[in-house]
């Protein structure tokens, strides 16, 4: 990855020259609280910006910044060139493990990189990151020369760092979203300068809170699965004080982490770090234990709440003639046994032997067998690359167009100098061969757009000779267990406007640089900030969801931010399993409204102003503002509405409740109360509210109409004994004396 | 209950954001003189309609079906210009009507206008809804042209007026040449919609935004404004610059945390919707409040408002019978062949804008103090210089005689014979025709015309010249050598200038 066509010609080639269209400049000081240099300041005289060129370095995050376009940057990125480390190439591929991507490894480099970051005032890397690290912070720790510091700012985001700056595809992540590379520039080599922190600092082990005043002390907590999301949740829980139990299918802890990443992309000492720390913490992992969709009750029956972080682990198989043939397999089969046949002591023989191919070692002049790998993605990469260390020819097909394409740029590029061949717009139409797979036929395709998908082409379909076939193009999850989590896996991605603080930031302004593949990474990144919030809440009573389980494929990092986001819905929500005592504490009460006239806020306000007398934490908030994260935050969700229609004729919620009722996700288990206001009679309201919420699995405690009288007498059932009388059917018995914060 | 810091700090992906603090030096000696109290918005009633969406929308639709109307009737209805509806009602009544608007609202205009409401409509894909997506390339308007601000649609308002004088529209003259106008212009508002963002089309080319904004600045509507300036400094999210889902962007490049005059709020009230913190109110001001207290004062809108000066005296003195003869001359010396004559068309307004740049100059040169240090460097809009010193605060002292001026113009036609319009929309339906008694009844003589014309005229001039007064009292004392000299100098002048108005009135015998 060298030559890549950005604006930077030469570093420090001429001057950046800003311009503020003093016409249109509101003087809102948008650009100027967020110039990572201070180039910008008030004309307090004029009220509008003003920029001295002189000290801007050109990464126009003003111009991504500016509501009203009211400033411009000419000129070049006043950048150092980026730290490169060449990849290592083995000599003799076949049966090297080891790894390929090299790290950092001298202070000097490391500090020449950190150089390249402006400490941006509102990082955009920090949004593209999924775990949302401090980019900035870690990296000014590490200009400071202080890696422990860097790591302590990681570690409030992340456990996973060795892991991560390894696995994660930078370019559509923190590197895309890096402030160099949205103004078209190379970005800071992020990722490689976590890998660092986690290298010079290793990650410390859960520190593990114990005793009463733990937050999750006496909660028992089971995950299922091991993999990022299972950790990510594990470290937090045992971190707050809670027994968690984690199930494994197969025998060795990590999921994908194990047998779907080979060793010479994350070397198995780094993979296992994780689970030897967790372990030592007194997390009880039960390896070899299938958690099957009938089993949560069972759980649900021992423990407070219950995390399913199973995975996507099901090999998709791509539908045509032919895919049944012999010799044609999956992607898990060929990793798992390919590692396995690779390691100290494997017999490589063996394994091919079985896949039905000879061994080339044991059959120098004869035509070496090759390996149709179906799909381009960071998966199919991994098994042809693994097919090269087995001493095979290795062929990739896949159905997009390389300028879309979903494997990380690195990883493409290193396939191919180890001999992959790779065709992009390809498909296979047929499998053919007698008994066993001996052809495939390609057929071209076309994408002309990256939200479109391709088009296959006719014409004549071009024949290629091969000896095995592995379907990499990916995984999804157990159909086993769609019929217990409705609504998964949830779509990634972000409806209607994006946060306006997301907007301010500059990075939904526009894509990547070429750097970085032009990779839409505003869109990405608030997609995945679905994925975070829906892990948030709980899909059914006490049943949490998380990782490739909840979304289908992600990202090792996305995984495990899930993972500590469920942990932490679950240590702030206190479940607890039959028997458990309750603890007496305040609860987060959230009243959402939708108000025409004024009338159903101001009871949304008294029912507020009554639970709130309670000692309980109450938001009030239209419905237009509350979003995943804040029913997330909510233990009861009181929702009132006003009604339309006519009284023959049925009577509704207002349209605008109604359609944000239909857009609800599951609410698994939450406590919700439904009112309404009328004028003349609240009819099929309420019912159809309540409807609603217990088709996705709330409780509905309470209900209530308030008429013209009810809120007008005080003394008669009015808004403020219903705020009162709903806490008492939420939490019954439970009394809080005061607020203890 | 938890505050809002509270809850961004708790959200993992805002704690890397360590946004620089906002600049607050300064912000109160700017804007404390322009902020208005009183707030129509508080009352439940007016706040009901301002965040219903369908407010502009009611607010157009009427325009929009006279407005097609008008279209239709001018290219179809009878050719007696008098008659047809279609001239009738846009030169005998709608044009007076959109000043006296000005005169008191500012932008009211502008909020229901049917050219840029519909542009917009197509814009948004929608008649009231908040959507999400814009029609069109959504481009920003060139900065080279965009930093000539407000002189750009000046210039197209003199070529409009032209265009209109040639052909008699206003007269008025043939209807269908007002359809043309009308057509012409909702054209160009569409193409500029669909290629630009927001509403560039009004802040930089709509031929009455300029006229419009600045005679609207003496108006005592102050339009939407923050409710509380701190609140806006340190608001995270800007919905009122960037949309929210209850309301668009503002479409008019304004942020009421910054507001310091009507000039540029369209009243479309999106900001009083959009603004999560209820933060944004419409308010009332004192007559003259954006003339006189704006610290800013715009080289552009001070140009534009010279110009308009030039292109209203022009408009006097060819209803005089001193103008003809002139006319003529230029057009045999120059072959060019209809009134009015480019050059001296383009000749007076040069003269009516230089004088005030002139005399401007003037008084720099009588009265400035040696001491005061100017920018040399920028664009157009951000040097400065003596002669800018001065002559902006001169030329805004005068908005309220040029806007009284372009009123006393159009009252001829109003009071002699706005009782048209009731025949000409009889004669749609078939029945009256130029005999109907309405048709010649006026309400007014020419005489009493003429001393209503005078008296809007002075009425204005009085104005200017307290406001005037007021601006050199406040910006050309504190650089000038003579406190009573320069306050003296620049009163005198706007009172020239409105003297010269009312006396041309006379001249012309409330000739329209
Ligand atoms: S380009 Fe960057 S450094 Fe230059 S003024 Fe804009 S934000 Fe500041
Ligand atoms: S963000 Fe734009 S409008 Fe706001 S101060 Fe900066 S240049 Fe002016
Ligand atoms: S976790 Fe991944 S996306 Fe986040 S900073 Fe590290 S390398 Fe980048
Ligand atoms: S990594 Fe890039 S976006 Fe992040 S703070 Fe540094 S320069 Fe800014
Ligand atoms: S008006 Fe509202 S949205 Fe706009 S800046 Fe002020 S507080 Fe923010
Ligand atoms: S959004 Fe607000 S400030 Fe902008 S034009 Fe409309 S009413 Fe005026």
């Amino acid at each position: 990855m060298t030559a890549v066509d950005s604006p930077v010609l030469e570093p420090f080639a001429g001057r950046p020259v800003v311009t503020v269209l003093t016409d249109r400049c509101a003087g809102c000081q948008e650009c100027i609280i967020r110039c990572p240099t201070g180039a910008l300041t008030m004309d307090a005289a004029r009220w509008v910006a003003a920029a001295d060129s002189s000290m801007c370095v050109g990464c126009r995050q003003c111009v991504r910044t500016c509501p009203f376009s009211a400033i411009t940057v000419d000129g070049p990125l006043q950048v150092a060139e980026r730290v490169e480390l060449e990849p290592r190439h083995p000599h003799v591929l076949r049966g090297d493990l080891s790894e390929i991507r090299p790290g950092f490894t001298t202070w000097r480099e490391v500090l020449a990189e950190a150089e390249r970051c402006l400490q941006c005032p509102d990082p955009t890397c920090a949004k593209g990151c999924p775990a949302h690290n401090d980019i900035p912070g870690f990296i000014g720790a590490l200009r400071d020369g202080d890696a422990a510091g860097a790591q302590r700012i990681l570690r409030r985001t992340t456990v996973l760092p060795d892991i991560c700056s390894r696995v994660c595809d930078q370019s559509s992540q923190c590197e895309g979203a890096c402030s160099w590379s949205l103004a078209g520039g190379v970005p800071v080599s992020i990722g490689r300068l976590e890998r660092f922190v986690a290298e010079t600092a290793p990650v410390a082990p859960p520190a593990r809170h114990d005793g009463r005043r733990a937050a999750a002390a006496g909660m028992s907590i089971a995950i299922v699965g091991s993999g990022p999301a299972g950790i990510g949740a594990a470290w937090s829980l045992v971190e707050a004080g809670a027994e968690v139990t984690v199930f494994e299918k197969d025998a060795t802890p990590g999921g994908l982490l194990g047998w779907g990443i080979p060793d010479f992309t994350l070397p198995a000492a780094v993979a296992d770090r994780p689970w030897r720390q967790l372990q030592e913490a007194g997390v009880d992992l039960r390896c070899g234990v299938d958690v099957r969709p009938e089993d949560v009750e069972i759980l649900l029956a021992d423990h407070d709440a219950v995390i399913l972080a199973h995975g996507a682990t099901q090999p998709l198989r791509l539908p045509v003639p032919g895919n049944d043939l012999e010799g044609v397999t999956d992607a898990t089969t060929f990793l798992h046994g390919a590692r396995a046949a690779l390691e100290q002591g494997g017999d490589p023989a063996a394994f091919l032997s079985r896949l039905g191919l000879a061994d080339p070692a044991a059959n120098a002049g004869r035509p070496v067998p090759r390996v149709l790998v179906l799909g381009a993605g960071n998966t199919a990469m991994d098994v042809a690359r693994t097919a090269r260390r087995l001493g095979l020819d290795a062929l990739c097909v896949d159905w997009l167009d390389e300028r879309f394409a979903l494997v990380r740029p690195d990883e493409l590029a290193e396939s191919r100098h180890e001999g992959v061949e790779v065709r992009f717009s390809r498909t296979v139409t047929r499998l053919a061969g007698d008994g066993r797979v001996v052809r495939a036929e390609l057929a071209r395709t076309a994408q002309p757009r990256r939200d479109r998908l391709p088009k296959v082409l006719g014409g004549d379909p071009e024949v290629v000779d091969i000896d095995l076939v592995v379907m990499a193009m990916g995984y999804r999850g157990d159909p086993a267990f769609a019929p217990t989590l409705p609504g998964t896996p949830v779509r990634r991605t972000a409806a209607g406007l994006p946060d306006r603080r997301w907007t301010a930031s500059g990075i939904m302004a526009n894509a990547a640089s070429a750097y970085a593949h032009h990779n839409p990474v505003g869109t990405l990144a608030l997609g995945r900030e679905t994925g975070l919030d829906a892990a948030t809440l709980p899909v059914l009573d006490r049943v949490w969801v998380a990782g490739d389980a909840l979304v289908g494929p992600s990202t090792v990092v996305e995984a495990m931010t899930q993972g500590r986001r469920a942990a932490e819905s679950v240590i702030a929500g206190r479940p607890s399993r039959p028997g458990r005592p309750r603890q007496r504490v305040p609860r987060r009460v959230l009243v959402c409204y939708e108000s025409q006239g004024g009338t159903t806020a101001r009871a949304a306000e008294a029912i507020a102003a009554s639970a709130s007398a309670a000692g309980h934490r109450v938001r009030v908030l239209p419905i237009g503002r509350v979003g995943l994260a804040e029913l997330a935050a909510a233990d009861l969700i009181v929702v009132g509405t006003w009604v339309e229609g006519l009284v023959v004729a049925g009577v509704r919620p207002a349209k605008a409740m109604r359609a944000w009722l239909d857009g609800l996700p599951r609410l698994g288990g939450k406590a919700v109360a439904v009112f309404c206001t009328f004028a003349v009679a609240p009819k099929g309201a309420l019912p159809a509210m309540r409807r609603t919420f217990e088709a996705r699995g709330a409780v509905v405690v309470a209900q209530a109409a308030f008429g013209p009288r009810e809120r007008r007498a005080s003394g008669t059932f009015g808004p403020t004994a219903f705020g009162s009388e709903l806490l008492q059917r939420a939490w019954p018995g439970e009394r809080v004396a005061a607020l203890v914060e | 209950m938890a505050t809002k810091m509270e809850e961004l700090a708790s959200e993992p992906a805002w704690t890397p954001v360590k946004l620089r603090a906002p600049q607050r030096s300064g912000l109160e000696e700017r804007f404390a003189a322009t902020d208005p109290t009183l707030e129509l918005s508080r009352h439940p009633l007016v706040a009901r309609i301002l965040k219903n969406r369908k407010f502009q929308f009611l607010l157009i639709l009427p325009n929009q079906i006279v407005f097609w109307t008008v279209i239709s009737i001018g290219l179809a209805g009878t050719v007696d210009p008098g008659l047809n509806f279609g001239t009738a009602i846009t030169w005998y009544v709608w044009f007076c009507l959109v000043f006296v608007m000005m005169v008191v609202v500012g932008r009211a205009w502008c909020a229901m206008c049917p050219f840029g409401g519909f542009a917009e409509w197509v814009q948004r894909r929608a008649l009231f809804r908040r959507t999400q997506k814009a029609l069109g390339l959504g481009l920003k308007f060139p900065e080279p042209l965009a930093r000539f601000g407000f002189v750009l649609p000046v210039a197209s308002f003199l070529i409009l007026t032209w265009i209109e004088e040639f052909f008699n529209i206003a007269g008025p003259g043939t209807p269908a040449y007002t359809s043309w106008m009308v057509v012409g212009i909702v054209s160009a508002a569409l193409l500029f919609f669909l290629v630009f963002e927001r509403r560039t089309f009004c802040r930089y080319v709509c031929p009455l935004t300029t006229l419009i904004g600045t005679v609207g600045s003496v108006g005592s509507v102050a339009g939407f404004r923050t409710r509380d300036r701190d609140v806006c400094l340190s608001c995270k999210t800007k919905d009122c610059m960037r949309g929210s889902e209850d309301g668009y962007g503002c479409p008019w490049y304004t942020w009421p945390g910054s507001a310091d005059s009507n000039l540029y709020c369209g009243l479309c009230s999106e900001c009083y919707k959009s603004c999560p913190e209820g933060n944004v109110g419409l308010f009332l001001q004192k007559p003259l409040t954006s003339v006189i207290a704006p610290r800013r004062r715009r080289i552009d809108v001070a140009w534009g408002i010279a110009l308009l000066w030039g292109l209203v005296l022009y408009q006097q003195f060819n209803a005089t019978s001193a103008f003809a003869p002139v006319d003529n001359w230029l057009n045999s010396t120059l072959h060019f062949p209809h009134y009015p004559d480019p050059v001296d068309y383009l000749g007076f307004i040069a003269i009516g804008a230089s004088i005030v740049a002139a005399v401007s100059w003037a008084v720099g040169r009588g009265f400035a103090s040696r001491a005061v240090g100017f920018v040399r460097t920028g664009h157009f809009l951000d040097r400065s210089s003596r002669f800018r010193a001065f002559f902006a605060p001169v030329a805004y002292g005068l908005i309220p005689v040029v806007g009284a001026d372009y009123f006393a113009r159009q009252l001829p036609k109003f009071l002699q014979s706005a009782p048209r319009v009731v025949p000409a929309i009889e004669h749609i339906f078939g029945f009256s025709s130029t005999k109907s008694s309405l048709y010649s009844f006026s309400l007014m003589t020419n005489g009493w015309i003429v001393v209503t014309q005078v008296a809007v005229v002075l009425l204005g001039t009085a104005a200017a010249a307290w406001a005037t007064w007021k601006i050199a009292g406040r910006e050309l004392v504190p650089v000038s050598r003579n406190a009573i000299g320069v306050r003296v100098a620049t009163v005198t002048f706007a009172l020239a200038c409105g003297a010269a108005a009312a006396f041309l009135y006379v001249l012309m015998h409330a000739a329209d």
